[in-house]
C-alpha cells in the first residue's frame, strides 16, 4: 500500500476474495451466490459449500441485515485502534443469510442490541480499500 | 482385519509436568524436558523405552516435537504434531492411543511446552495475529481489519449470543472462575491461590466485554506430559493404570464455531435448538453422563464450560448457566469440574495440565481436592471432541 496514514491492519486478499474487495471498492457489496441452488455463502469459496456447483455469480446484496451478536474491546491489541477505546465489533447476519463481522458506526455501544436492524456504510481506508461498515437503519 | 475395539485397550501409564509460573525464564524444551522425564519416571519408563511423540502445541510460544527428539536424545519411530491452538490434546492422546492399538508404537509421550517468558508484552491478538489474516479468517473469529482478535474476542462474542438467546449474565458466568478458584487454592501448583467473589469478578476490568479480566486464563509459562501405552503395559508398570475407555474426535465444519455447538447461531453456524443426544463418547465407554464423576474442560475463557455442559448433554441448552450455581461444580458437589484450578487459575498448559490432574484424581493421589471415590472422569469441550477415562 503506497497510501500513508491509515494504521488499522489490511485484509489479506486471496484470489478467492478479490472480487469482494474489487466491489466494495466500487461501493458494490456483493458476494458469490450459486447459480445452481442459490446459496450465498460467506466467506468467498471455490464452489458452493452447499451443493458443490462451481458456477455462481457475484451478486449485489441488499446490504442489509440485523445484528446478531457483538463486543467491545477495552484492550488495545493495535496501535490503529487505541484511539477508538472502547470500540464495538459486531456479528450481523445479512438478510441473504451469511453473517460477517464488522464495525457498527452511528450508535453508541451502550445502544447495541441484538436483533437490531442495520445497513451498509461503505469507509475508505486506503486508495484499494473499502470497507463494509454497518450503521442503525430506520424501519 | 485390524481390531476396530478402542475400549480400554489403552491407558495413561504416566504423567509428568514442570513447575507452573510466570516468567519462569526457562526455555520451552527445557521444560519439556522436565515433564516427560518426570512422566516416564512416574510410569517406571526409561528413556529408551519411548518410541512416540504427539505434541499439541509447538513454536514459536512452544516445543517442537522434532526439536525436543534430539535434543533430548528420543529416537521416536512416530511423532505428530498440531498446530499452535490450544484444542488438540484430545486428539493428540486419540492419535496415541490408535497407534499404539495399531502396533506402530509401545509408548507414546504427548504433551505441549509453554513458555511466555520470552515475549514483553504476554497477550494472544493483535499485531502478531498472524491466524486472522489467514484465508477465511481466525479459527475463533479473528478479523483484524476491525480489530477482531485474539482467541477470547470469540469466546466474548459467543458470551453475548449466550446471554442474548438465554436471558443469562455476566454474574452467573462468575461462578465458572469463582469454583475454580477454590480449587486452585487447595493445589499447590496451581498459579493463582488467592480466592475471588463475585464482586470481584465484576469488578475487574473488561477485557473484550462482556468478558471480564476473570474470565480469562493465564497467561504464563509450563509443560505437562502423559504416556500412552497399551493397557496390558501398563499393567505391569509402576502406578495403575489410566484406562481410555472413550473417545470423541474433534469435527469441523460450517455447523461448528470453535466455542460453540451445533445451533448455537453463531459465525456460520444454523440457529436451532441444539440437541445432544447421547454423545459418541458414551456409546464407546458404554456409559451415559450420570456415571461420569468428574468433568474436566477447556477452560480458556469462562464461558467455554457452560459451552461443554450442554454440548455434552449434562444439560440443555441455556441451563448451563443456572446448573453452574450452589457449588454443583466445585469439589463436593454433583458434577465437579477442573479440580485443578484449570486454565483459569492452575495454569495454561493447553489442557496437558488437566490430564495429569485426571490421571492424579482417578489414582487417589490428590490429598485435600481428592475427590471422593471417583472411578470415572471425563474430557469434554466446547468443540465437541471428548476422552473418558476410568481407573
Amino acid at each position: 500500500m503506497a497510501e500513508t496514514g491509515y494504521a488499522k491492519p489490511l485484509p489479506a486478499i486471496s484470489s478467492l476474495s478479490q472480487p469482494y474487495w474489487d466491489g466494495l471498492r466500487r461501493h458494490e457489496f456483493s458476494l458469490q451466490r450459486c447459480d445452481q441452488c442459490a446459496n450465498v455463502w460467506y466467506p468467498p469459496a471455490p464452489l458452493c459449500p452447499r451443493c458443490w456447483s462451481r458456477k455462481f455469480s457475484w451478486t449485489t446484496l441488499s446490504g442489509r441485515g440485523r445484528i446478531n451478536s457483538w463486543v467491545v474491546f477495552h484492550q488495545a491489541y493495535f496501535r490503529g485502534f487505541e484511539s477508538e477505546l472502547p470500540y464495538n465489533v459486531a456479528e450481523v447476519e445479512l438478510d441473504e443469510g451469511p453473517r460477517l463481522l464488522t464495525n457498527l458506526v452511528g450508535i453508541a455501544n451502550a445502544d447495541i442490541r441484538a436483533g437490531m436492524p442495520v445497513e451498509i456504510v461503505f469507509e475508505r481506508a486506503t486508495e484499494e480499500i473499502t470497507l463494509a461498515k454497518f450503521r442503525p437503519r430506520v424501519t | 482385519m485390524p481390531t476396530r475395539e478402542l475400549k480400554d485397550q489403552t491407558a495413561i501409564a504416566g504423567v509428568g509436568n514442570s513447575p507452573y509460573g510466570r516468567r519462569m525464564m526457562r526455555s520451552p524444551i527445557d521444560l519439556a524436558a522436565e515433564a516427560i522425564a518426570n512422566a516416564l519416571d512416574d510410569a517406571g519408563l526409561a528413556r529408551d523405552d519411548l518410541d512416540g511423540m504427539a505434541v499439541s502445541f509447538g513454536s514459536p510460544i512452544g516445543a517442537d516435537g522434532d526439536s525436543i527428539a534430539p535434543m533430548l536424545g528420543l529416537n521416536l519411530r512416530a511423532f505428530t504434531q498440531t498446530w499452535a491452538h490450544g484444542r488438540f490434546t484430545a486428539s493428540c492422546i486419540q492419535w496415541a492411543a490408535m497407534v499404539v492399538n495399531a502396533g506402530l508404537a509401545n509408548a507414546v509421550a504427548c504433551l505441549a511446552s509453554i513458555s511466555f517468558s520470552g515475549i514483553k508484552r504476554p497477550k494472544m491478538g493483535g499485531s502478531g495475529d498472524r491466524e486472522g489474516a489467514r484465508e477465511g479468517g481466525g479459527a475463533h473469529g479473528q478479523d483484524p481489519v476491525f480489530g477482531m482478535t485474539s482467541p477470547g474476542a470469540g469466546a466474548a462474542l459467543v458470551a453475548r449470543r449466550y446471554f442474548e438467546r438465554y436471558g443469562a449474565n455476566s454474574r452467573q458466568l462468575a461462578a465458572i472462575p469463582i469454583a475454580f478458584r477454590k480449587h486452585a487454592v487447595m493445589n499447590p501448583i496451581a498459579i493463582m491461590r488467592d480466592p475471588i467473589s463475585a464482586d470481584d469478578h465484576q469488578k475487574s476490568r473488561f477485557v473484550c466485554e462482556p468478558l471480564h479480566l476473570l474470565d480469562y486464563c493465564l497467561i504464563n509459562d509450563g509443560a505437562a506430559c502423559v504416556i500412552v501405552t497399551s493397557a496390558e503395559r501398563a499393567r505391569d508398570l509402576r502406578k495403575p493404570p489410566v484406562y481410555i475407555s472413550g473417545m470423541q474426535p474433534l469435527p469441523a465444519g460450517r455447523e461448528e464455531f470453535i466455542w460453540a455447538y451445533p445451533g448455537f447461531g453463531v459465525a456460520q453456524q444454523s440457529t436451532f435448538d441444539y440437541d445432544a443426544g447421547l454423545q459418541p463418547v458414551y456409546k464407546m465407554a458404554d456409559m451415559t453422563p450420570s456415571d461420569i464423576g468428574a468433568l474436566f474442560s477447556y477452560d480458556a475463557f469462562s464461558i467455554l464450560p457452560w459451552i461443554a455442559l450442554e454440548r455434552f448433554g449434562f444439560c440443555k441448552p441455556g441451563e448451563a448457566a443456572a446448573f453452574t450455581q450452589n457449588g454443583r461444580i466445585e469439589l463436593g458437589g454433583g458434577l465437579p469440574m477442573n479440580t485443578n484450578g484449570g486454565l483459569l487459575s492452575e495454569g495454561h498448559i493447553m489442557g496437558w495440565n488437566h490430564q495429569v490432574e485426571i490421571v492424579r484424581q482417578l489414582r487417589r493421589e490428590c490429598g485435600p481436592r481428592q475427590i471422593k471415590d471417583v472411578a470415572t472422569i471425563q474430557w469434554a469441550n466446547a468443540y465437541g471432541d471428548s476422552l473418558i477415562y476410568r481407573r
